[in-house]
């Protein structure tokens, strides 16, 4: 079913262009100890696609975005990231790549401003070292003002400017959320990976973080990968989608295919609506 | 500095002011947005290129003379700037308050026969998208923030830079035009129209013409000395004709700066940031603020709070005289000095007030704590009273003669009269020249002589020449006893406790008063979680006993008040309920100026005010709610009726004839 | 000006002079734990360890001679060379460079995640590992340490005070040049941690570890990044206190006395650190002055530690700490 689409990129129904594979996982297999959380998966992202992977709870979903984003190593199986196999690397390495993620609990640093926790989205672009940011403090600030522009485009793209100056602890959940998005995209990824950015919303605040996603998808053209349960948010968002059960891949092509899979219906559609 | 005095005949149009300012002011700031976390500023001059290059961009997509121009968003300089290039190019600027829902925009675009729209964002677009079949006039529409809107079918749409660039590609070509064009602006073509929200019926669209607005905006300039210098925060709806005369009448007429807020969240720190020498708000957003310093003063240390206290009470005492000019003793004065320095000061300035000289409320009445309040703190704080038909002023406040009570003396070059019923009417060179598309109403409204109803009640103290508001004509009544009912006087001073948001009170024909209140869930909220007061819903903390006993107390307390005055003791309520759900404007309990619609809240809630009446210890209701999104539901609960211990009137006095 | 007076003026002087070193002492700590959530008690050892080594290098102690003549049977002390101050004071800073990568790679970076008891721990196992290292590779013998700072009475304030007031104030010139060192040191410390990229990512790290390395921060660089600071901290302390009053064992005892500036000031504030400093500099000196002789005298023993009690009992996230609100 992937071979349907042209291995050079394609322009979608609704005009947003999808490029050429920007990462592909080969016969991932992760064990932690005798368990084993994901087993033989193979799937590529897209440039520019919204790509989710689904699956019921314990699926070993984010055990894969934690092997992407390089928290997880694993035991076999390649990722290709830009047509270069990536050798194991720390998480911190896989970030500086270009991989930015948020995550299902929300890691963000509590005690700094909303302002300060985009601008730590920006560090990997702030190049001058210490001894030179001491000498040359007129540089530095400059690199510094490229940098809070930005930033400021975000906190207004994400309709956060009135929190700027505010300390995240203080926020209620929902604006945390978008805050960690904001962070994200502050790197400027080449990939976004998402942890169940509507895990514990209510409705409207689901309705608005998915506007926000295909916003973000739309107006930056960035390649988004993201792990969700709730199955409708998913159909909705994705371009194409990722079924895993138990640890293993059960289906893969658009919400329109997946939905008709009998596999799929039966080890995830069925639980979810009983 | 002094505003500008000269001859307003000269100048015919908010265009010829616009010439003016750009040639008298020129690099002085005109306009500052906050956007991406800076102040960006245009000045006068290049305001004036903006503009013209816009109207030449108009010009370019085929607007005519007399055409309407729908103006939908929020304030930014960009949108302001729709309005004298509309009236440039002899087209009529419309604007229309944004958060309306589509059905109600689509009745005033087709109402006025809009053909060219200007929003301000996707959202804006989408409801006249979603409309646009109703209309049979709408052409073209221009929209500012691209955002979201690239892949629209763009045979309709235009982006408002790209309308400007290309007017000023033709600029060579259509300049000739736009000259001729600007030349024929006379001093009674219509300068704005602007839809009332009324309180019943649909919206009415008023025109106002060139004389209206400049001669208005000249007088009460004046009045108050308004200057060049001033700065002001524009944050009110654009469709407002407060705002259309303070962002745009008095600033084009004296030249000032027009700021505007980045968002209305940071509407706040804004102020703060700008520091208005000259600010507009209605008394909610004094409420607000006030609840808000007394929620934090309720969480600072104690000697902070003492502090608070001690240099309050002191304010309250000298500051209001303070500022009225009159004398006070050398000792309170360095008192004064002292709290200006460790309390007041710090205050205004988190207030964003500390540069306020001059400050205006209106629409609805101030609670008098609330107005001593800002006095106090050394705020020229005063009342006006205005119309849509009046281009605002009816009556103003003058320096020194402020008083929570009155709404002031005629302002400049306006005649009052009290009619037979007590209604007040007036007679100014800023009445309307029309309803648009409604000459019953104009006849009914305007007499020949041109005086013109105002719907309220009230009368002109013999003493002072001061204006007094009792209530809306039409719900001025008499109590079965022949009593006066006058509802609005005593919601006031419900109103006037932070924790009750809204109040209604019947009795109009009845033995007895009766009352519905909404909590104001900020306030209450945070009163509960210092009481350790549980609740998961509005519903469940309206309804809470110790929620009502608190009321009962506010209610009791305005009773005691309420019977003071004679005329109206009888207006005391003696029983009340607290609603289970907010009255919102989405459901049409309230209009999006907040004013309550009170023949909606008597069919919707006419089971509750039955049991008001029948002698029911309680009522289980359940009400339909309409959610943001559009969707209906329903809430159901179970109201406790609440009896208030009323104050023995001497006698139910009759309506003394005034 | 009556004398008493003139006296307590002196002795707030003296004891702002001495608050300035608790200050930096009690700075090191509160870099650490913002920065690492640590508490690191081996930080006044790490003041003696900087100092003995200072001292070593610029005498040309052979290190671990001891140890070397007690194996192979050699007579070592001295390479016989002496190196500027200055020079030495550098090639310290790499020592203290190396030991901070060393912590970090035996033993912090295997305690991440650990209870903050645990590696409360492990910094009192390093105090104790680098007290008896530092003996065994520099000897256990009181040194004398000078690296040129200018001791003694200063004539200057002496003179002026005495002309004004017929009273001279004796201020140590060694307490003068301490005082403009840590005023210096703390405006660097402040820009460091709030306006340079290095100081947002310790902030980062200090928050949160999952958060910083998804953004692309290496937290080993991190964490020996900020045991250098503490490292470099500690070295200006050691020479302070070295030079005023010699470089020996009691030295990393000023730790203790950080304590209860920590406590006055709170864990997590930098110029909570400064004023706690000055507080209890100024307290003990005045409370010694002013109550000593009635009680017979050492309260500057006890006097801080009551001082702080008496606060963590009103206020106990400490004067500027973060206040800790648990809503019932």
């Amino acid at each position: 079913m992937m071979d349907a689409q042209p291995a050079e990129g394609f322009v979608t129904a609704d005009g947003r262009k999808i490029g050429g594979v920007v990462m592909e996982m080969k016969n991932i297999t992760l064990r932690f100890g005798g368990v084993v959380a994901i087993k033989d998966i193979s799937f590529d992202i897209r440039e520019g696609e919204i790509r989710a992977i689904i699956g019921p709870n314990g699926a070993g979903k984010s055990s894969m975005l934690n092997v992407i984003s390089g928290f997880y190593v694993p035991q076999e199986g390649e990722v290709i990231y830009k047509g270069q196999k990536r050798p194991p690397m720390k998480p911190y390495e896989v970030a500086r790549q270009g991989i930015a993620r948020t995550f299902q609990n929300i890691a963000l640093f509590e005690g700094m401003t909303v302002l300060d926790n985009v601008m730590t989205g920006r560090l990997n672009y702030m190049n001058t070292g210490l001894l030179s940011q001491a000498m040359w403090w007129g540089k530095s600030q400059r690199e510094e003002i490229e940098n809070r522009e930005v930033a400021e485009k975000i906190i207004d793209f994400l309709e956060i400017q009135n929190i700027r100056k505010t300390p995240v602890a203080r926020l209620p959940y929902g604006l945390k959320k978008r805050v960690e998005l904001a962070r994200a995209l502050a790197a400027q990824p080449s990939i976004l990976l998402l942890d169940e950015p509507m895990a514990g919303m209510n409705v409207e605040e689901k309705e608005d973080m998915s506007r926000f996603i295909l916003d973000v998808n739309d107006e930056f053209g960035t390649t988004i990968a993201l792990i969700e349960h709730d199955m409708g948010v998913v159909m909705d968002l994705s371009d194409r989608v990722v079924v895993m059960d138990y640890g293993r891949k059960i289906g893969d092509g658009t919400p329109d295919e997946v939905r008709n899979n009998q596999e799929v219906i039966d080890a995830y559609l069925g639980v979810a609506h009983d | 500095m002094a505003a500008p005095s000269q001859d307003a005949g000269a100048i015919a149009s908010i265009p010829a002011l616009l010439d003016r300012n750009a040639k008298r002011f020129g690099n002085k700031p005109a306009y500052r947005e906050k956007e991406f976390g800076i102040w960006q500023t245009w000045s006068w001059a290049e305001a004036k290129e903006e503009i013209e290059a816009l109207a030449l961009g108009l010009i370019n997509l085929g607007v005519q003379p007399g055409d309407f121009i729908a103006i939908i968003g929020s304030n930014r300089p960009h949108l302001y700037w729709v309005f004298p290039a509309a009236q440039m190019v002899g087209a009529i600027p419309v604007p229309i308050y944004q958060d309306s829902a589509a059905e109600e925009m689509a009745y005033v675009l087709d109402h006025c026969g809009a053909r060219f729209v200007v929003a301000e964002d996707q959202e804006q677009v989408d409801k006249v998208i979603e409309v646009q079949d109703q209309l049979h006039q709408f052409e073209h529409m221009i929209y500012l923030d691209p955002r979201g809107l690239r892949k629209y079918d763009h045979a309709k749409l235009h982006e408002y830079a790209h309308v400007q660039a290309m007017g000023r590609a033709a600029i060579d070509e259509l300049t000739p035009e736009l000259t001729a064009r600007k030349s024929k602006l006379a001093y009674d073509d219509v300068c704005v129209m602007l839809y009332t929200s009324g309180t019943t019926g649909k919206p009415k669209g008023v025109v106002l013409s060139n004389r209206n607005i400049i001669e208005t905006s000249k007088n009460s300039s004046e009045f108050d000395s308004l200057g060049p210098g001033d700065e002001v925060l524009a944050y009110l709806p654009m469709a407002w004709v407060g705002d259309f005369i303070f962002s745009i009448g008095q600033a084009m007429w004296t030249g000032f700066c027009v700021n505007c807020p980045e968002s209305p969240e940071t509407m706040v720190t804004d102020l703060r940031e700008i520091g208005p020498t000259y600010y507009f708000a209605p008394p909610r957003v004094f409420e607000g603020q006030l609840t808000n310093v007394m929620i934090r003063m309720e969480d600072a240390s104690k000697f902070k709070k003492r502090l608070f206290d001690k240099y309050m009470a002191h304010a309250r005492k000298v500051g209001g005289k303070i500022l009225d000019g009159e004398s006070v003793s050398a000792g309170d004065r360095f008192k004064y000095w002292l709290g200006n320095l460790f309390v007041y000061g710090p205050l205004k300035n988190s207030l964003g007030l500390s540069r306020v000289r001059v400050g205006y409320t209106a629409g609805e009445a101030i609670g008098p704590e609330i107005f001593h309040f800002y006095r106090s703190l050394g705020i020229n704080l005063k009342q006006l009273y205005g119309q849509t038909e009046a281009s605002v002023f009816i009556t103003q406040q003058p320096d020194g003669q402020v008083r929570s009570d009155t709404v002031g003396v005629a302002s400049p070059g306006v005649e009052l009269k009290i009619g037979d019923n007590g209604e007040v009417y007036y007679r100014s060179p800023g009445v309307f020249e029309y309803y648009y598309k409604n000459e019953e109403s104009t006849k009914s409204t305007k007499d020949a002589e041109g005086w013109v109803a105002t719907g309220d009640a009230g009368f002109i103290e013999p003493d002072s020449g001061h204006l007094r508001i009792i209530d809306r004509a039409k719900d001025v009544g008499k109590m079965a006893n022949g009593a006066l009912f006058a509802p609005k006087y005593v919601e006031n001073k419900l109103k006037f406790f932070p924790n009750i948001l809204e109040a209604v009170v019947f009795g109009n024909g009845r033995e007895e008063c009766t009352a519905f209140l909404n909590i104001d869930l900020n306030a209450v909220g945070n009163w509960a979680e210092r009481h350790n007061l549980a609740y998961s819903s509005y519903t469940e903390l309206a309804g809470h006993p110790k929620v009502l006993e608190m009321m009962k107390g506010h209610v009791e307390e305005v009773n005691a008040s309420v019977a003071e005055d004679e005329m109206l003791s009888g207006c005391q309520v003696h029983r009340f309920v607290v609603l289970h759900k907010q009255l919102d404007p989405d459901d049409g309990e309230i209009t999006r100026t907040g004013k309550v619609r009170r023949r909606t809240v008597d069919e919707k809630f006419a089971d509750i005010i039955t049991a008001l009446y029948d002698g029911s210890e309680e009522i289980a209701t359940r009400t339909e709610v309409t959610y943001e999104d559009g969707r209906k539901g329903y809430i159901s609960a179970t109201l406790k009726i609440v009896k208030a211990k009323t104050v023995p009137a001497s006698a139910p006095k009759a309506v003394a004839a005034e | 000006m009556p004398e008493q007076l003139l006296f307590a003026m002196e002795v707030i002087l003296n004891g702002l002079m001495a608050g300035v070193l608790y200050a930096l002492v009690a700075l090191g700590f509160v870099l650490i734990f913002k920065a690492s959530g640590v508490f690191n008690y081996a930080q006044g050892v790490l003041a003696l360890f900087a100092a003995l080594t200072l001292v070593g290098i610029m005498e040309g102690q052979v290190p671990f001679s001891h140890l070397i003549n007690a194996i192979f049977g050699t007579d070592l002390h001295h390479f016989g060379w002496e190196i500027p101050a200055i020079a030495a004071i550098l090639l310290t800073m790499v020592v203290m460079v190396a030991l901070a990568y060393l912590v970090n790679h035996y033993i912090m970076r295997h305690l991440v995640n650990q209870d903050p008891i645990i590696l409360f721990m492990a910094t009192i196992g390093l105090a104790y590992f680098l007290e008896g290292f530092g003996d065994l590779m520099w000897g256990s013998d009181i040194k004398n340490l000078d690296v040129g700072l200018p001791q003694g009475l200063n004539g200057f304030i002496d003179e002026t005070t005495f002309n004004a007031f017929g009273y001279g104030f004796f201020i140590d010139n060694l307490d003068i040049v301490a005082s403009v060192v840590a005023a210096l040191l703390v405006v660097a410390l402040v820009i460091f941690a709030q306006y340079t990229k290095q100081g947002r990512a310790m902030r980062a790290v200090a928050d949160d570890h999952q958060a910083a390395l998804s953004v692309g921060i290496s937290l080993n660089f991190i964490w020996v990044m900020v045991w250098s600071v503490a490292g470099f901290v500690a070295l200006v302390a050691g020479i302070m206190w070295g030079s005023k009053s010699g470089v020996q064992f009691s030295l990393s005892l000023i730790a203790l006395k950080a304590l209860p500036v920590l406590m006055l000031g709170g864990f997590t504030s930098i110029p909570g650190a400064i004023v706690g400093g000055l507080i209890v500099g100024v307290g003990e000196k005045l409370f010694e002055f002013a109550i000593g002789p009635m009680v017979g005298g050492a309260t500057e023993n006890w006097f801080a530690y009551v001082l702080a009690l008496v606060v963590l009992v009103f206020r106990p996230q400490g004067l500027f700490g973060d206040k800790i609100i648990e809503r019932v």
